[in-house]
């Protein structure tokens, strides 16, 4: 058996979220003598699982990457600047690639970009660039293949031990042991060594179980969703039961919101980030996240008012966004906004009523909003500078090593 | 729909077999929207300005027209 045949029998699937087929991307590394690029950013929010493998598991996964260049091609370990994992990846002696501590710069693309000696921007993909390709200015990039870490790790591990032992756990449709990252307002944050199938309570006690009168869950990060904690007893680990919310387990983050503070000023918070951190690349996604963010902003005010203009200005341009990127940033975005509206309906007609269910004194949220031209703006004739940062952007949430 | 947005006609020519389909660089591309024109059939424009494809195919001779006027050299053609 070869190590192709052994990740397709495992049925490994990638772990940074998109959960494409490992053996298909490997087999296509082979082919094309693709250099690799082990992506330990971490960087959904939340996510620390990249870190514990570099921590943990650094032998196995520099195995693990040798098995998929076959001893020869270049490897290279994506790492957040500044991050512990970048200053463990540089102490073990590896070729490191600096990555700039922003949202999308550990995207695919990005960092094949950066790599390959352009911008950590994301690159518009015509075809995989596991078979070279150019970018939009017709820059030649060369074979190359992104691995997330525990996607690397877990082929070293199906190399060992065999693909039996990587399917005896996990369910039949998501196979194997996966990490998860817990954050957010429970008692001990932090990664956990688990598997598809798990029921959702089992993971939470683990991490010290939810705050009483906790709301909501967001699962996936900015990419994810929220659910009502209510709802957890009866769920597992699995996209299948997450696919009710319109999530799946993607890169493997749970943060448990604070009961203490209102939901829809915080995804106010996430959205105004999210829009600073698009890379002004792509127009729907350049101009489309400020004004989704916008529209939220408005909606999150409390303050009585008539909002059926901006309801359906939002869901119109949630629908737009998706789809219309380089990368599937803008469709993160706008799933979790999705997500944030259905679920969080209720609390913000009590805003338009003029009172947060959460507490009686909150007057809705305080900065002021994204940066956004506004619906009024005449259109772009011609622009490419990227929207303006917004100097409230949040600190990256709930980071747990 | 607000008034500003302009959706792909629903006018469904019939195209010939095996026509390609139009898919847009979306780093390349700066919002000029001489597809929407060039291509009214199949591209629409946002809000902002930038084109909104429906996913069907087009005639070879309109799609390789249009991506030869694109100022942007963001069209290319899909099969």
């Amino acid at each position: 058996m070869t190590l192709i045949d052994d990740l397709r029998s495992a049925g490994l699937t990638g772990r940074g979220g998109a959960a494409f087929s490992t053996a298909v991307k490997v087999a296509a590394a082979y082919d094309n003598g693709a250099a690799l690029i082990v992506n330990a950013c971490d960087g959904e929010l939340g996510a620390a699982k990249d870190a514990f493998v570099v921590a943990a598991h650094l032998g196995e996964l520099v195995e693990g990457a040798r098995l998929v260049t076959r001893g020869s091609g270049r490897i290279r370990y994506a790492a957040h600047r500044g991050s512990d994992t970048e200053t463990r990846l540089i102490a073990a002696g590896l070729d490191v690639l600096d990555v700039p501590s922003r949202y999308v710069s550990s995207e695919e693309t990005a960092v094949i970009s950066l790599a390959t000696k352009g911008l950590a921007r994301p690159m518009t993909k015509r075809a995989p660039f596991v078979g070279g390709g150019r970018d939009s200015r017709g820059r030649r990039i060369p074979p190359t293949v992104v691995l997330n870490a525990e996607t690397v790790w877990r082929i070293a591990q199906i190399a060992a031990y065999g693909p039996d032992w990587f399917r005896a756990q996990g369910t039949p449709a998501e196979p194997g042991p996966r990490l998860v990252t817990i954050g957010g307002a429970v008692p001990r944050p932090g990664v956990l060594e688990t598997a598809a199938g798990m029921p959702l309570t089992t993971l939470l006690a683990a991490a010290g179980g939810m705050p009483s009168g906790a709301g909501y869950l967001w699962v996936g990060g900015l990419g994810g969703v929220l659910m009502p904690a209510a709802d957890v007893p009866r769920l597992r680990w699995s996209s299948a039961d997450l696919a009710a919310y319109g999530g799946s387990v993607g890169p493997g983050v749970i943060d448990v919101l604070d009961p203490r503070e209102c939901p829809v000023e915080y995804v106010d918070r996430m959205l105004t980030y999210a829009a600073g951190e698009s890379a002004g690349q792509c127009g729907p996604c350049m101009f489309g996240l400020p004004a989704i963010a916008a529209d939220w902003h408005d909606l999150a005010a409390v303050r009585p008012g008539n909002r059926a203009t901006v309801e359906s200005r939002l869901t119109q341009r949630l629908a737009l966004v998706p789809g219309r990127g380089a990368c599937r940033f803008p469709d993160g975005v706008a799933r979790f906004a999705a997500s944030a509206h259905r679920q969080l309906s209720d609390h913000l007609a009590a805003h338009a009523e003029g009172h947060c269910p959460t507490s009686p004194t909150h007057a809705g949220p305080t900065h002021a909003g994204p940066t956004y031209p506004g619906p009024t703006y005449a259109g772009p004739t011609y622009s490419n500078s990227p929207v303006t940062p917004v100097a409230e952007s949040t600190s990256r949430s709930s980071r747990v090593v | 729909m607000s008034s500003d947005q302009r959706r792909p006609s629903r006018r469904r020519a019939p195209v010939s077999a095996g026509a390609p389909r139009i898919g847009v660089d979306r780093v390349a591309c700066s919002g000029h929207g001489i597809c929407a024109q060039t291509l009214a059939d199949v591209v629409g424009l946002d809000e902002w300005g930038y084109p909104i494809v429906a996913d069907r195919p087009v005639e070879a001779k309109d799609a390789d027209l249009a991506v030869k006027l694109c100022p942007a050299r963001a069209l290319y053609l899909r099969p």
